[in-house]
């Protein structure tokens, strides 16, 4: 070792056994401890974004004189909504739930005839049919030409669909407003809080309702069912006159769901 | 869910473009795109695609590793097995080393007249 290079050591304060040993590591008979694979961190979880989809919705549309009438099952076979390039229930949302309900609705009572029909959800220009049997059979396709077939001859005739008792039943959008929001206060989301959940009324028109499920309820797996024997059953008890209730949730971009 | 057989993408970039080699994950598996055309700097048009021949969980389009790259529209052609081929289109938005964005869709509901 030349004289410069242990003076520099000198003054480094590293003495040249330490320099030796990192030179030239002692093998040791000791195993060597095998490499944890789980050391390592983990590759960085990215976000997932759920994009816009601008794909075309299918609607029956067209002025033309002609009654157009598209069916359109729901995934899970349970539902199928009807939709019409005429007004059923122009502004305003109904509920069907059985057919004592029927009673002075022609729509109603004309559907409720055809067998296998367990509830009509009627907005607008669409009229959602839920069948007995839930998810399995019947299937649709003769099911729903033989609602198509009662629903055309219905629009034909030109008549109203829906019950006078029912268009005077529905209040003011403030009305419904107030007595949603109401429940929500003071029944909902006390329920839901539990969980880390919240509910917001979004928007109302007429006496349809719409909602969005936020903090624990977003993207959980028991969303449906909080919706549809929780919130639905607290809205249609307060509020008998509420119509359609839409959940305007992106349950996908859920990040904090129960359960989760 | 049905088996997706393959995917073609086309990926047109907005204002700010990113580099190749395009990523994208199936069921959380990262890996590039192959029968690859065009390019993903700004304003230029991509294509490509993947023969998947699996069941998709999840299916998305990777950021970049760094910076951030404006798409302005992708589209998506699937064939699944036992449905009619069919397309997603997506709208504009915008990637970065944090982020990556769901492209996968059912297939459509059948609609018919009755």
């Amino acid at each position: 070792m030349s004289v410069i290079k242990k003076l520099s050591q000198i003054f480094s304060g590293s003495s040249s056994m330490e320099k030796e040993a990192v030179e030239n590591p002692v093998e040791s008979d000791q195993p060597t401890e095998p490499k944890n694979p789980f050391a390592e961190q983990p590759p960085v979880q990215r976000r997932v974004m759920q994009p816009t989809v601008l794909m075309e919705q299918v609607e029956a549309t067209g002025a033309t004189d002609q009654i157009l009438i598209k069916a359109q099952p729901s995934r899970d076979n349970e539902q199928c909504k009807f939709m019409v390039n005429r007004p059923l229930f122009e502004g305003r949302s109904w509920l069907f739930s059985n057919f004592e309900g029927a009673a002075g609705s022609p729509l109603a009572e004309a559907l409720f005839s055809v067998e296998s029909v367990e509830t009509l959800l009627v907005h607008d220009s669409t009229l959602v049919v839920t069948k007995t049997g839930g998810k399995g059979l019947p299937a649709w396709e003769a099911l729903a030409k033989e609602v198509g077939g009662a629903l055309r001859k219905l629009v034909e005739a030109g008549t109203a669909l829906i019950a006078q008792d029912i268009v005077d039943k529905i209040p003011t959008e403030e009305v419904v407003r107030k007595d949603i929001q109401k429940v929500i206060d003071t029944e909902v989301n006390p329920g839901v809080a539990g969980h880390g959940g919240r509910i917001t009324l979004t928007a109302v028109t007429g006496n349809t309702v719409t909602i969005e499920m936020g903090g624990g309820c977003q993207g959980c797996s028991a969303a449906d069912l909080t919706l549809k024997q929780g919130i639905h059953s607290a809205f249609r008890k307060a509020a008998p006159y509420v119509g359609a209730i839409y959940d305007e949730t992106d349950h996908a971009a859920g990040s904090n769901p129960y359960y989760s | 869910m049905p088996k997706l057989n393959r995917f073609n993408i086309e990926i047109e970039t907005g204002e700010r473009g990113t580099a190749l080699p395009v990523h994208f994950t199936i069921n959380n598996h990262k890996m590039p795109l192959e029968d690859t055309q065009g390019g993903v700097g700004a304003g230029e048009t991509f294509t490509g695609g993947f023969e998947i021949r699996s069941f998709a969980h999840s299916l998305t389009l990777v950021g970049p590793e760094t910076g951030q790259w404006d798409i302005r529209k992708i589209k998506v052609d699937f064939d699944c097995e036992q449905n009619p081929p069919y397309s997603a289109v997506f709208g504009q938005l915008t990637l970065d080393e944090t982020t990556e964005v769901n492209i996968w869709q059912d297939p459509p509901v059948p609609t018919w007249d009755v």
